[in-house]
């Protein structure tokens, strides 16, 4: 391999580790910066930051693979350790977002009841004060206390054979 | 509260995001994105879909447990009851801070309002005020409605202010507890002098057993409700 050859290889390889890097860390970050609590969100950099999301697990899964890749290719074309080690250091970071995109931060912070129990009204020891949100199906009636739901946010039950989602 | 059953699939919902203080969701099936205020899928494989809309209420447990007294409650999960809000939840909240502001008709950002979406229109009421005047006799678009306030003095509901069988939209008044004659009687109407309770429904006079069209109406900062309607117009504001 010529000399001039190993620089090319050297040169992609560094292109496509920054590349990688750079795709992945947006990939994390935007959305996490659009869309925090008590900022203001813009109807397109919602829509862009959402579309991010959606796509990210796949696009830094493949900015994984391919940092790896570009990571072996420089490894055998660069004999300094020190700039090995550099290369090393943002593959791994690649592979380190591409593990973070899989987590949103919401989901971690707000916690669903996956198996809402219920029971009968007279059961409850409730304060006759207490808001709740009501729905009734046919000849079923249901109350969610806002206590609990303002929690949760999110119920998902079935109600006289409906599926529903109460929200708060 | 929206049905789940959308393109003949059956979605479970999660929080998964904000979108101006008010939370997006998403369906484990789809990974479709869904505002919570509006049902609408607003990013993923379902985008422009709209959840199946599901009538509900926001009662006092009391006046709830007194008309259903065979309705069931969701208990608090164990592992979470650490982290419930207290009771008076929604107005403690009216101390947090707000990122969007609407400085529109003297509301500050945080007022509670009563909100109706419905007929082609957005209306909303002052809750505090509504409160106050206990009936409320009013327009969202070009129908008449009525708000009416439980005998609890917090629980609100709406209704179309038609009575069937009758032509027109007639006048109802609020009876003081003390001069209803039927249990549970809180309104009478001008055009048939029945009596009328909280669930809107006619208990004694001409037309009992009838009763009226429910309105949803959904209790909401004043910042979130303009956000998400906003050509909406105000009750006893120009």
């Amino acid at each position: 391999m010529t000399n001039s050859e190993v620089q090319r290889i050297r040169r992609t390889s560094v292109a496509i580790l920054s590349g990688c890097l750079a795709l992945s860390l947006t990939c994390v970050v935007y959305p996490f910066y659009v869309i925090r609590p008590f900022r203001a969100q813009g109807a397109r950099e919602l829509a862009i930051a959402l579309v991010v999301m959606r796509f990210r697990s796949a696009a830094t899964l493949v900015s994984g693979a391919a940092a790896v890749a570009a990571l072996v290719l420089y490894w055998r074309a660069q004999p300094r350790r020190r700039r090995r080690a550099f290369a090393a250091a943002g593959a791994a970071f690649v592979c380190v977002l591409a593990a973070l995109a899989r987590v949103n931060i919401y989901e971690l912070m707000f916690h669903p009841d996956d198996r809402p129990s219920f029971a009968a009204a007279s059961r409850m020891k409730l304060d006759k004060d207490e808001k709740v949100i009501a729905v009734k199906i046919g000849g079923a009636a249901r109350a969610y206390p806002i206590r609990n739901i303002s929690y949760h946010h999110v119920i998902n039950d079935v109600l006289d054979k409906v599926a529903i989602v109460a929200t708060y | 509260m929206w049905g789940r059953d959308v393109a003949g699939l059956r979605l479970t919902f999660h929080l998964a995001g904000i979108n101006n203080q008010n939370f997006l969701m998403r369906d484990d099936q789809t990974g479709t994105y869904w505002q919570q205020i509006s049902g609408k899928a607003v990013s993923g494989p379902l985008s422009g879909s709209q959840l199946p809309f599901v009538h509900s209420d926001e009662l006092n447990f009391g006046a709830w447990e007194s008309e259903e007294p065979q309705g069931t409650v969701l208990q608090d999960a164990v592992q979470y009851r650490f982290g419930y809000a207290r009771k008076d939840w929604d107005v403690r909240m009216q101390r947090a801070p707000t990122v969007i502001d609407f400085r529109e008709h003297g509301l500050k950002g945080r007022d509670l309002m009563l909100g109706i979406q419905a007929f082609g229109a957005s209306r909303a009421f002052p809750y505090d005020q509504v409160i106050r005047e206990k009936l409320v006799q009013d327009h969202v678009g070009a129908e008449p409605v009525l708000l009416v306030v439980g005998a609890d003095g917090q629980s609100v509901r709406a209704f179309r202010d038609h009575i069937p069988g009758i032509q027109g939209s007639p006048d109802f008044y609020r009876m003081p507890g003390n001069q209803a004659g039927t249990p549970g009687a809180l309104l009478m109407d001008a055009a048939t002098g029945s009596e009328w309770n909280f669930q809107g429904c006619a208990v004694s006079g001409k037309a009992k057993g009838a009763c009226l069209e429910p309105v949803e109406v959904i209790k909401d900062y004043w910042f979130d409700w303009r956000n998400f309607n906003p050509s909406t117009t105000v009750y006893g504001k120009k």
